[in-house]
């Protein structure tokens, strides 16, 4: 096992060097040397445009300007050996020293406004994945244990077209419903987007309110997907050997299924749950955005449109390191609750 | 773009399958298990009409409602149903019945093509990773690692504006994501097809590796390629509305199902069919496609065979 998560933690180090450069790239393409508003900007004079890109450090090449993002210029001009890189840049830590840049926009730190908005984002998607496991468990249960009867029947209908269910689509309609149509007929509704209420809000069921319609969107998608798999694991693990033995020995039907088999069956859906934690930051931003949501998915959108460039990237580097985390997580878990796997 | 765990890798049919129907190949039988399934048959249906639909939306708007999509009439905005605008007409008094039917040219259009190059790269990388191994393998693998472990919404945001999205644009950026987790499945599928004895054969008759990928290891790794490329259209055309609801796909006036759901839940809330009929439209195409892909797959899945 050990041996194993060295060997994973090694590959992981090509890979997220691979995404920062793929970022880096894209990035350097759409945005060049641009920053935003600069040219456009009638109090400045050429000379002085000249001296801001310089003291950003747009006019290195290329290959430098990549080393002092990542943090390696840094580096070689701790050791003295400045240098190599072609002149006396103003070079900033980068990446390795835990520097994200600041933003184009504002000036403020690119992990300071990610780390601001993390706790949201993680906030929505827990209770996605919480509410989504805690419905399709019993769900896959039942409908494994009456397979073929008119409830399985109904599920399996409703989970294949909650497959193709838009997700903002169906924040628009929950928006509707128990927002806009809630609030006309008089009923309780719901706010329709924030985290918390912008007077008088931030309490524990101020919260909860502006919570519940975007978590129940983004479960519901994990709900279709989530049900199917317990449902099929539940079927297979029912037909295996040792359940025949449990009932041969007269264990009742309830404490073979629900202890003996039940275990076995939930146990591959770890894996399916840990593969969703990479998404725990970006598999929410579409969500984000319908519901307003103050997470890292909105701040990525609004900066995007806003061409803050070093703000998507160094989110969209920030996230590719959770995903490339969350997947060596998922396949320690794994093997920590299903004991048949053994990493050689 | 697919979920592997959707996709069972197929294998070719056992002997005793084969034994026991003698005189029908693979794809014949494959055949009769899909004509068989009535769900997959209405799903095809539907999206045989859907395209039917893209192909002639310049007749409709000539003959049938006689509005072009992009023609405003600002003198009636947000009119309901009725004779003249049979969906009634958005905030610009644009046609809604006319704007939905070139909506599925946007959809159907740029999903077949993200498919097409997606799938065509994708196995391309994946036949050279897994028939020649080795650091070739070790260099492409990482590769596909490093696309997937970039969240793709993060990708399609960077690239949408890098392109100015139109349709063939924004075909290569979604597929730009999509062709690693293609390549991934189909290369797992090569990895077993390369050590058949059929293979050990035809090369010791001296067939070069070119034949043995394009002649050998294609045709058997088809049917998998199938399925995966049925289950991956849904997955596009989800990913194409999302992009153009969040205006970094098809750009107004250009109606898309996507951009027309944008446009909407600005004025949703006197005029709620706005919003129901694109998502309604998406929902159809996506199910459609989704269902045809579990008949396709069921269709080619030995295991499955006979199991009903």
């Amino acid at each position: 096992m050990a041996g194993y998560l060295a060997r994973r933690l090694l590959w992981a180090i090509p890979v997220v060097f691979g995404v920062t450069l793929i970022t880096f790239l894209l990035m350097h393409f759409t945005a060049g040397n641009y920053v935003p508003g600069l040219e456009l900007n009638p109090n400045l004079k050429p000379s002085d445009v000249e001296r801001i890109r310089e003291n950003l450090g747009l006019d290195r090449p290329l290959i430098v300007q990549y080393l002092d993002w990542v943090g390696v210029g840094s580096i070689i001009q701790a050791v003295g050996l400045a240098g190599l890189l072609g002149g006396s840049h103003n070079i900033q830590p980068g990446l390795l020293e835990g520097n994200f840049g600041r933003s184009l926009i504002d000036g403020t730190p690119v992990l300071r406004d990610i780390i601001e908005r993390l706790p949201n984002t993680i906030e929505l998607t827990l209770t996605a994945i919480f509410l989504g496991a805690a419905i399709s468990i019993p769900v896959g249960v039942v409908s494994a244990l009456r397979r073929g009867s008119r409830l399985d029947q109904t599920v399996t209908a409703a989970s294949v077209g909650g497959f193709a269910v838009p997700q903002f689509w169906l924040g628009l309609l929950l928006i509707l419903l128990f927002s806009v149509q809630f609030h006309a007929w008089g009923l309780p509704w719901l706010p329709s987007g924030g985290a918390t209420s912008p007077l008088g809000g931030g309490d524990v069921v101020d919260r909860l309110e502006h919570l519940v319609m975007p978590a129940l969107v983004l479960a519901f998608f994990y709900l279709s997907t989530w049900s199917r798999f317990v449902r099929s694991s539940m079927i297979e693990t029912l037909s295996q050997d040792y359940v025949r033995t449990a009932r041969a020995k007269g264990m009742t039907d309830r404490r073979t299924v629900y202890v003996h088999a039940l275990r076995n069956a939930v146990a591959p859906l770890v894996t399916l749950v840990g593969l969703e934690l990479p998404g725990l930051v970006s598999g929410a931003l579409v969500v984000e955005v319908v519901f307003g949501w103050p997470g890292i998915g909105l701040l990525a959108f609004q900066r995007a449109i806003q061409t803050d460039y070093t703000m998507v990237m160094g989110i969209t580097t920030f996230a590719a390191i959770l995903v490339v985390a969350g997947n060596l997580l998922a396949d320690v878990l794994y093997a920590v609750v299903d004991p048949r796997v053994r990493y050689a | 773009m697919i979920d592997s765990a959707q996709v069972a890798t197929t294998q070719p049919p056992p002997l005793e399958a084969a034994r026991a129907r003698p005189g029908r190949g693979f794809w014949r039988q494959s055949w009769d298990e899909l004509s068989a399934n009535g769900a997959g048959l209405t799903a095809a249906g539907v999206l045989v009409f859907l395209i039917l639909v893209a192909v002639t939306a310049p007749l409709t708007s000539h003959f049938v409602t006689h509005y072009v999509p992009t023609a405003q009439d600002l003198n009636d905005p947000f009119s309901k149903p009725s004779r003249i605008h049979w969906l009634g007409t958005d905030e610009l008094g644009r046609d809604t019945f006319t704007r939905l039917v070139y909506g599925a040219q946007v959809t159907l259009g740029i999903g077949f093509l993200t498919v097409a190059i997606a799938l065509t790269v994708g196995t391309a990388v994946a036949l050279v990773a897994g028939y020649y191994g080795r650091l070739l393998d070790d260099v492409l693998m990482r590769v596909v690692d490093v696309v997937l472990a970039i969240p793709p919404v993060f990708l399609y945001i960077l690239m949408s504006i890098l392109f100015r999205p139109t349709a063939i644009t924004l075909s290569v950026i979604i597929a730009s994501v999509g062709w690693a987790s293609l390549a991934r499945l189909v290369r797992s599928e090569v990895l077993s097809l390369r050590t058949r004895d059929y293979m050990l054969a035809t090369r010791s008759l001296g067939a070069g590796d070119l034949r043995l990928i394009l002649r050998h290891l294609v045709p058997n790794a088809l049917p998998l390629m199938i399925v995966a490329a049925s289950l991956a259209l849904a997955q596009v055309v989800l990913i194409e509305a999302a992009l153009d609801f969040l205006g970094l796909g098809i750009q107004p006036p250009t109606a898309s199902w996507g951009n027309m759901l944008s446009n909407a839940q600005v004025y949703f809330v006197h005029s709620t069919w706005l919003v129901v009929l694109p998502g309604t439209c998406i929902f159809i195409t996506v199910l459609a496609a989704n269902l045809f892909g579990n008949a396709i797959r069921d269709a080619f899945d030995p295991r499955l065979r006979g199991a009903a």
